[in-house]
């Protein structure tokens, strides 16, 4: 039995990526987990700032909020999916939760508005990065 | 990245480590209320010429140097600098009877003066009497280092807008220039002058930066309770279903929690849980979260603490807690009300789409992500500031300053919670306090080579004279400017402008003109998303979350709102003032 691995946020787009996934270890009988990446780099751009742990920590409280979403979508289509938060950078956090984790399939939704024939450049330099260094399928929805 | 988790070590080697950082603040508060109490030293003379320079907007020019010559000589027998006020004094020897006697001022930024004594001075001055002259208008000259510190403002302000530095970077870039060329240039051409480090330090205005420091601990504390999340959750439940409702009160308690702690962190904590609610309740997050900015925007103005640029304003311009009150709270409900019905009208179908579908299980986070997280620190520190709040309110009967208020409560908040020492370095944004400081010193700048004065000036022949006009300007000019342009670098340079016409504008005594730069700083971060920083946390938390708010989305919503409310504004100024 394989490992799929989904990052997901919340939204329309990232529940097109939840229904691949879902769908995939329905197919595959795969073990489905959701990840969602706590990253504050954001505050950077402000001159004044709250400590960035006590922001942390309540994104990651909104993170869990939307696993949970994500885990009851899953249930509804017969698939148990585990959660996981995770804090950094979405591409070396997922890199690094595919080697340590033992995934075999990373999915990646595409953003909202990038829906058309072709990637958002930085999507695929984000799949092509976790390909060539986790050495694991990576399928963009 | 991760949190930090909460260090537990007995409360003595904790509170022993805090003790240096206690004993400084409260020389600080000390050094402060004297400095605030202190009389002004009166000095005694004989024989002297004393006078008064002035710009050619009638503002006191500092620091020009003051000579007199006897009889012809090259050689000064007496030098003076002016004080801040543009006062000086030249004490002649009393052995002295002087056949002629002639004055000279020099600024770098204006052309020399001279003045000649006539025969009844110089008898006055022979009797050893003292010789008062009229007021010294000095005319300015545009000079190298003017270009270079308008350029400097300016490229700073473009590097924060475009977010190609840091601010606080821009700025202390921005001070290195001003300083460099005045250090390095002046030698080569006196022309390049712009200001000395002296006169730098000068300009900065400490008692901001301790007033913006002691509110940072104070908010610092209370952020880690949990009592915007649990608050916010109160509404929810409050409101049962009902979304306008809910919306309503979120927007009340955004706009109160930015009104007397701070925008960006008001946002920063409200955010996440705000966007929870929605999604129990099935709608769209930015249904409740671009309201929630905007009565964060409206908020922060009604009180001198509710925002950095009353901050600035009120320590520049002498404007009280109880001013902001007095003057801007009453105004801003009456706003907030508008706002809410705007808000309603235009999220009117979206509210109507709420079910309660949520799942047991996702209820049961919500209320989990919502819960006080530390009871007893909140109580305490809940308690302090209070206090703290009721001082700012009273401090003016006893002169006790805004800032000694903020230092003595952040004092009584670190020893009441038993803080640690790390913990609450982490609490205060250095970076801000950094940009403040080299802020203060570049728009110093501005102000010695004249920029100010020409812009004060421009605006006073625009006005011609009427305060109407020129409140008018004010208010709109800096609302729609602050959508593009940062607003605090835009306030901090816009304030001596404020300053030059309520000086010389008939009736502006009343600082309305200060009161119009307050609401229009504030209520123009709602026209755009890079209007204000707390719009650019809410976003970027929304964005972290899949509900991106895109630029043309926010200003849909956001543009008529800031329309709306600088227009009520403008009425609450005309009925108050």
């Amino acid at each position: 039995m394989g490992r799929i691995l989904c990052a997901t946020r919340g939204g329309e787009a990232s529940y097109r990526a939840q229904d691949a996934a879902i769908a995939l270890a329905l197919e595959r009988g795969d073990e489905l987990i959701f990840v969602y990446v706590v990253n504050t780099r954001f505050l950077e751009r402000t001159a004044r700032a709250v400590r960035p742990d006590v922001v942390a920590e309540e994104m990651a409280h909104m993170g869990g909020f939307l696993l949970t979403m994500a885990q009851e979508r899953a249930l509804a289509q017969g698939v148990t999916a585990e959660t996981w938060i995770r804090y950094g950078e979405l591409g070396s956090e997922l890199i690094e939760a595919a080697i340590e984790e033992g995934i075999d399939t990373v999915v990646l939704g595409r953003p909202a508005g990038g829906e058309g024939a072709f990637l958002p450049p930085e999507l695929e330099a984000l799949a092509t990065e976790i390909r060539e260094k986790a050495r694991v399928e990576v399928r963009v929805i | 990245m991760k949190p930090s988790k909460q260090r537990h070590s007995n409360g003595g080697p904790r509170l022993r480590r805090l003790w240096p950082v206690l004993f400084l603040l409260v020389v600080v508060a000390a050094v402060l209320i004297r400095l605030h109490s202190a009389a002004p030293a009166s000095a005694a003379h004989r024989s002297a010429v004393v006078g008064r320079v002035i710009d050619p907007q009638g503002q006191p020019v500092a620091r020009a140097s003051a000579q007199i010559l006897l009889n012809g000589a090259s050689d000064p027998i007496a030098e003076a600098t002016t004080q801040r006020d543009g006062t000086f004094i030249l004490d002649l020897p009393t052995d002295d009877r002087p056949d002629s006697a002639r004055v000279v001022i020099t600024h770098p930024h204006f052309h020399p003066y001279s003045w000649e004594a006539a025969r009844s001075d110089l008898e006055h001055l022979r009797a050893g009497y003292t010789v008062r002259l009229p007021d010294i208008a000095l005319q300015r000259r545009l000079s190298a280092g003017f270009w270079v510190a308008t350029l400097t403002f300016a490229g700073m302000l473009v590097l924060i807008a475009t977010e190609r530095l840091h601010s606080a970077m821009a700025a202390l870039l921005g001070v290195a220039v001003v300083l460099g060329v005045s250090l390095v240039g002046q030698p080569f051409s006196e022309g390049l002058f712009i200001l000395d480090f002296e006169r730098a330090i000068e300009h900065v205005d400490f008692d901001v930066i301790f007033l913006v420091m002691g509110m940072m601990i104070i908010v610092g504390t209370i952020e880690q309770t949990g009592i915007f999340q649990w608050m916010a959750y109160q509404a929810y439940r409050l409101s049962r279903g009902r979304v306008w409702l809910l919306a309503t009160i979120l927007m009340l308690l955004t706009s109160v929690a930015s009104a007397l702690l701070d925008n960006v962190t008001t946002m920063l904590l409200v955010t996440p849980i705000t966007l929870q609610i929605a999604l129990t309740l099935g709608i769209d997050p930015l249904s409740l979260l671009v309201p929630e900015i905007l009565a964060s925007n409206v908020g922060g103005v009604s009180t001198l603490i509710g925002t950095p640029t009353n901050v600035l304003i009120g320590s520049y311009a002498d404007i009280t807690f109880n001013d902001f009150l007095g003057n801007l709270t009453p105004g801003v409900l009456i706003i907030q009300a508008t706002l809410t019905l705007y808000v309603l009208l235009v999220y009117r179908r979206q509210y109507r789409k709420a079910s309660a579908a949520a799942s047991d299980a996702l209820l049961a986070r919500l209320e989990e992500n919502a819960r006080i997280t530390q009871p007893d620190k909140l109580r305490k520190a809940g308690a302090i500031f209070l206090v703290v709040l009721a001082l700012f309110v009273l401090g003016e009967q006893i002169h006790l300053v805004p800032a000694v208020t903020a230092i003595l409560g952040a004092v009584a908040i670190l020893l009441a919670v038993r803080a640690d020492i790390q913990e609450m370095l982490l609490v205060v944004d250095w970076t801000t306090l950094m940009f403040f400081i080299a802020l203060f010193i570049v728009v110093g700048a501005i102000q010695e080579v004249g920029l100010v004065s020409y812009i004060a000036a421009g605006i006073n022949d625009l006005v011609r004279g009427n305060l109407l006009a020129a409140t008018l300007v004010t208010l709109w000019a800096t609302g729609l400017l602050s959508a593009a342009i940062p607003t605090i670098p835009l306030t901090a340079a816009l304030l001596p402008v404020a300053g030059f016409l309520t000086s010389n504008l008939p009736a502006a005594g009343n600082k309305v003109l200060y009161y119009s730069l307050s609401l229009g700083a504030s209520l123009g971060g709602n026209a755009s998303l890079i209007g204000a920083a707390n719009n650019m946390v809410c976003s970027g938390i929304c964005d972290q979350a899949g509900y991106p708010i895109t630029y043309q989305g926010f200003l849909k919503v956001g543009l008529p709102a800031t329309l709306l409310t600088l227009t009520v504004g403008t009425l609450w100024l005309l009925i108050r003032f």
